[in-house]
């Protein structure tokens, strides 16, 4: 009896969510994993069976492992310098305030900056990719080359530089996702308790002791996780390479990432199979970074 | 696809031509790149079931059905077609429905319905995500367009719609030698400069390379650039540029060559000695922070006179009518001659058309359609169009009465003078997107300072050798 | 020994890196705001200038251009409805599967979670046809059903980790006094898990916020149904076609305002809750 009401449990809470899911997520996906195996150019009513051809043309193409290149590039990159400069900020502003007395303090203002820090990642991508477009300008017109102008600098080509290109792109992904971090790891870090500080301030350690025996270790998971995300997002920035970079993924495919060169292929050059098989790839590489990651640093509350 | 821009975003709807102004008496000029005999078999499966002897009705449409009309709102928006076309086809079947949508987004919206089978009836298929022509009629899905040109013209039933429009737009709205696609405006295409600027320094145009860079000399003098191109959002103007001095060196063969994908036809003799003098002009009389630009900003630096002359077509001026200073004026110049015999003379220019509508073929309406587009060709739905986009139709004399601007009317000189020396517009671009993709971004490798001439040659040549391997892309050839 | 490290300088310190990278964020949002009030040729002219004149007009053409108004309505009923469907759906599957065994527990898990990882946009062709099929084509429902079923994998995927951590013994307890699984799950589970909801609330608020592909592609048709993302996109479209500059950064402006007033008001809530959420 016991058992049946379980199950009937089980049953009416997964009915919604997982038809929703099926009908309007899996099913279209399944569909385009089949295309994949076609060339369907997207106006075709019956598309052509090709079996695996997109799949091996994929292993010769250029563009694609381009692509990869710079996915590579974003995902050692990005996270590293997010997830460094979040907690440098985040220490600064909960423990920076000095030790006088007791306790630990922030700083100054803490709120202040928390609030500001936080403040691109309400702003939609395409906005932001707009935005430092013009922050980004090769000329005086540009924020950046304007004030190095003035100070009688030459202009630098921050988008137009095939060498500058993708470290300018990197900056942007970075200063839109700091202050989500520094917002996380501030309420990991005053959950610390204080003792903890204080104990090892009378033994004499020095705020980097502090901060790189007590504070990292004690931040481990909630690091681990943020890894995660921003890697998954190393594996999109579909609309920011699309908005910002030269004719995008320029210059010379210096920025370009897969889903771009998914959406040229399908809907530019009407090769829609062999743009599935790309998605496809894409999918398995996402899904094995998430699993590995996972697995090597063994969080046991998130677990695949 | 036509024409040449359906690439590209901003710039393919807008084309405006210049045709209208020139239409009246300037048809014969146009009629110089289109082949004679544009005779196209009317097709069994014309639309025309019944009555196709109305010159009232000349399709047989049905008064009651209604009609779904897809407009690409680009820089024309969409009110020509709700005001004027829309307007008189109710007015012509009084009580129609007409269901008026106006998108950007052409492609996403679209695709899916031609799929489903529920197209709409007249697309406007312009724009960054203009559908794939050539892949939507392999499906059946684009009407035939002989039975409309042969029609009687709205206003003249003694005349056929295609002795009202200019020639090329027929030619260039063929596909694989079927009338497929209505190509709508006009424009001209060469170097755009400043007629006051010149005027007050008293500088002539420069007819030959040597002047041209003798002249950039001087300009240099002053601190002017003697020529710029985007390298964003706008990098083909440069290609479209490189490939009409290339037909101006070698004829317009040497672009029909390119769009066949002949062997080595990116190695010809006249593309290469095209793409090494802008090469040289660029490195030497440019400036690489242009490569970073996109059109409107360097547009606005062409209006500051920052450089001399820019490569586009006529919708530059109604495109810049808001920023333009008063001491600024467009004007339009020829190419320059590069080699002691280049088969056109100087003087040669570029026309073009673009704005692609068709009928669909398997609508709810197709006769609809068709009745639409000989609205759109009459002497007053090319007119209202003119009105409200201040650009120019493929209707002979639709701009009848009205000023032209000094850039519109510096085309119009230009191209009195040029006569039969039409530079053709390249079909590649529509053809194998991809290649012309590859080639612009190759080409701005070139100017960048990080490629050889020959280098790049040889990578666009290997590009196209590889399209022409690849069986799963659909060929297009042209004759003229 | 030394007891104290020299807190002065130190603090200084991190006042000038603090400083530094508030202003890396303010100094472009307030460039935009500048740039709303510029002409075309002092957008494209020296960036470090200030406008000419209040051109308040850029403004006026932008929200009548964009209809900004009406879009961020759409908008925010279309986000409320499909954040609220998200939660409730998302919490339901993820507490399941994360606290009972049952046969192919793990395997819908994973099909919940591998959604995270293929890009949308190759599924927006079939979409069209399953949206099509149930007729909520150019609907607020169409687009609120799709904007949860695409919102499922993460939601999901963060609060099955989420309830697992909850401790046992209280599920036990609310058992033992005779709740049905429901009411467990309801009037105990739900409350506890309040720092992970809100969390992934905000996550999802966001997101469907920033939404563009899916309505480009399931209400375009009926242009009163637009939300603001597809607003902005044409009227940055536009701005490329007229050369109206002014106008489009008058528009993003009126897309960043009130978000980011919105977030000042909430920005205590959205902070704790995010942290909470995190350390669970």
């Amino acid at each position: 009896m016991e058992r049946l009401r379980k199950y009937g449990f089980v049953l009416g809470f997964l009915a919604v969510p997982v038809t929703l899911y099926v009908v309007f997520v899996i099913s279209p996906y399944i569909q385009a994993f089949q295309l994949s195996l076609t060339s369907w150019n997207g106006y075709q009513a019956n598309p052509a069976f090709v079996g695996f051809e997109n799949f091996t043309r994929l292993f010769n193409d250029e563009v694609f492992w381009n692509a990869l290149r710079t996915h590579g590039i974003v995902l050692l990159v990005m996270p590293l310098v997010v997830l460094a400069l979040a907690l440098v900020f985040a220490f600064l502003l909960n423990l920076g305030g000095g030790s006088r007395g007791a306790g630990m303090r922030g700083v100054w203002g803490s709120t202040f900056y928390k609030v500001v820090f936080f403040a691109p990642q309400v702003l939609a991508v395409a906005i932001v990719g707009v935005l430092w477009k013009a922050i980004y300008r090769p000329d005086e017109s540009g924020v950046i080359n304007g004030a190095v102008m003035k100070l009688g600098g030459e202009p630098i080509g921050w988008m137009s530089d095939p060498n500058l290109a993708l470290w300018s792109l990197i900056a942007v992904m970075v200063w839109q996702a700091v202050g989500f971090y520094v917002v996380l790891f501030s309420a990991g870090m005053s959950a610390i308790p204080k003792d903890y500080f204080e104990a090892a301030a009378l033994d004499g350690a020095g705020r980097f002791t502090l901060f790189f025996r007590i504070t990292l270790p004690l931040l481990r998971d909630t690091i681990q996780v943020g890894w995660v995300y921003l890697g998954i997002a190393a594996f999109d920035c579909f609309a920011l390479v699309q908005v910002l970079t030269l004719d995008a993924g320029g210059p010379d495919g210096a920025t370009t990432v897969l889903p771009v060169e998914i959406f040229k292929t399908a809907f530019s050059y009407s090769k829609v199979g062999y743009a599935s098989a790309m998605g496809v790839a894409l999918f398995f590489l996402t899904i094995t970074f998430a699993v590995l990651t996972l697995r090597v640093t063994r969080r046991e509350k998130i677990e695949m | 696809m036509s024409h040449p821009g359906e690439i590209t975003r901003r710039q393919l709807l807008r084309r405006i031509g210049l045709t209208a102004f020139v239409a009246g008496p300037g048809v014969g000029l146009l009629s110089a790149c289109a082949t004679g005999g544009t005779t196209a078999a009317p097709s069994a499966s014309a639309p025309a079931s019944s009555a196709g002897t109305d010159p009232k009705n000349p399709f047989g449409v049905d008064a009651k059905k209604g009609l779904e009309v897809v407009i690409f709102t680009g820089g024309f928006k969409d009110d020509y077609a709700k005001l004027v076309h829309e307007a008189m086809y109710t007015k012509s079947f009084a009580g129609v429905s007409i269901k008026h949508t106006g998108t950007q987004n052409v492609g996403t919206m679209l695709r899916p319905r031609f799929l489903a089978g529920d197209a709409p009836d007249v697309v406007n298929n312009s724009g960054p995500e203009a559908m794939d022509v050539a892949a939507l009629a392999a499906e059946g899905h684009v009407a035939d367009l002989g039975p409309l040109w042969d029609a009687p013209a709205l206003d003249d039933p003694g005349k056929k719609v295609r002795d009202t429009v200019t020639p090329a737009a027929i030619e260039e709205g063929k596909l694989n030698g079927k009338d497929m696609t209505l190509n709508y405006v006009v424009s001209h295409r060469g170097l755009w400069y400043n007629s006051k600027l010149f005027e007050k320094e008293g500088w002539t145009l420069p007819q030959t390379l040597d002047e041209f860079k003798a002249l950039g000399d001087k300009a240099k003098a002053k601190g002017i650039h003697l020529f710029a191109y985007p390298g964003q959002k706008g990098p083909y103007y440069m290609l479209w540029n490189m490939l009409y001095q290339a037909a101006k060196i070698g004829g317009n063969q040497a672009i029909i060559d390119i769009d066949n994908l002949v062997d080595n036809a990116w190695k010809s003799e006249a593309f290469k000695a095209s793409v090494t003098a802008w090469h040289e002009i660029f490195t030497k009389y440019s400036d690489k922070s242009y490569l970073g630009l996109d059109h409107t900003q360097t547009q606005i630096k062409h209006l500051q006179d920052k450089f001399l002359f820019y490569p586009t077509g006529s919708w530059l001026e109604g495109e810049m009518a808001k920023d333009k200073p008063d001491t600024f004026e467009y004007a339009l110049a020829p190419f320059p001659t590069v080699t002691a015999n280049d088969t056109m003379p100087y003087g040669a220019i570029q026309v073009g058309t673009g704005e692609v509508f068709f009928a669909t073929a398997k609508g709810k309406n197709p006769q609809g359609a068709l009745e639409y587009l000989r609205i759109m060709l009459s002497k007053e739905g090319a007119k209202g169009f003119v009105e409200q986009t201040k650009s120019l139709t493929i209707v002979n004399g639709s701009a009848e009465g009205v000023d032209l601007p000094p850039g519109l009317a510096s085309a119009n000189k230009v191209q009195t003078a040029a006569g039969q020396s039409l530079i053709t517009s390249a079909r590649f671009e529509g053809w194998y997107k991809e290649l012309f993709d590859y080639a612009w971004a190759q080409q701005n490798i070139l100017m960048g300072g990080r490629m050889t001439v020959d280098e790049f040659l040889d990578k666009v040549q290997k590009k196209a050798d590889d399209i022409k391997a690849d069986s799963s892309i659909a060929k297009q050839t042209r004759n003229a | 020994m030394r007891n104290k490290p020299k807190p002065s300088a130190l603090s200084g310190l991190s006042h000038v890196a603090l400083a530094v990278w508030a202003l890396l964020i303010i100094l472009p949002l307030l460039w935009t705001f500048l740039a709303a009030f510029k002409d075309n040729t002092e957008i494209f002219g020296d960036a470090l200038q200030f406008p000419g004149a209040a051109r308040w007009d850029n403004w006026a053409r932008a929200w009548e251009k964009a209809h900004v108004g009406q879009y961020m309505i759409n908008t925010v009923i279309v986000v409320f409805f499909s954040t609220l469907g998200t939660m409730l759906f998302g919490s339901m599957a993820a507490y399941v599967l994360a606290r009972y065994k049952f046969v192919g527990s793990k395997l819908i898990y994973l099909l919940f979670v591998s959604g995270m990882a293929f890009p949308v946009f190759l599924a927006i062709t079939p979409l069209f046809f399953v949206v099509k099929q149930v007729g909520l084509l150019n609907s607020y429902l169409g687009l609120i059903i799709v904007y949860i079923a695409y919102s499922l994998p993460f939601t999901v995927f963060f609060l099955a980790a989420f309830f697992r951590t909850l401790p046992e013994a209280v599920a036990e307890a609310a058992k033992i006094d005779g709740a049905s699984h429901t009411r467990t799950f309801f009037q105990v589970m739900l409350p506890m898990a309040k720092p992970g909801l809100i969390s992934i609330t905000i996550f999802n608020v966001l997101g469907q916020w920033n939404q563009y592909l899916l309505p480009l592609a399931l209400v375009p048709a009926d242009r009163s149904k637009w939300v603001i993302t597809q607003g902005i996109a044409d009227i940055s479209t536009i701005a490329g076609y007229e050369a109206d500059w002014p106008a489009l950064f008058a528009a993003m402006n009126l897309a960043i305002i009130p978000v980011l007033i919105v977030y000042i008001i909430f920005q205590r809530q959205i902070q704790s809750g995010l942290g909470a959420g995190a350390l669970k």
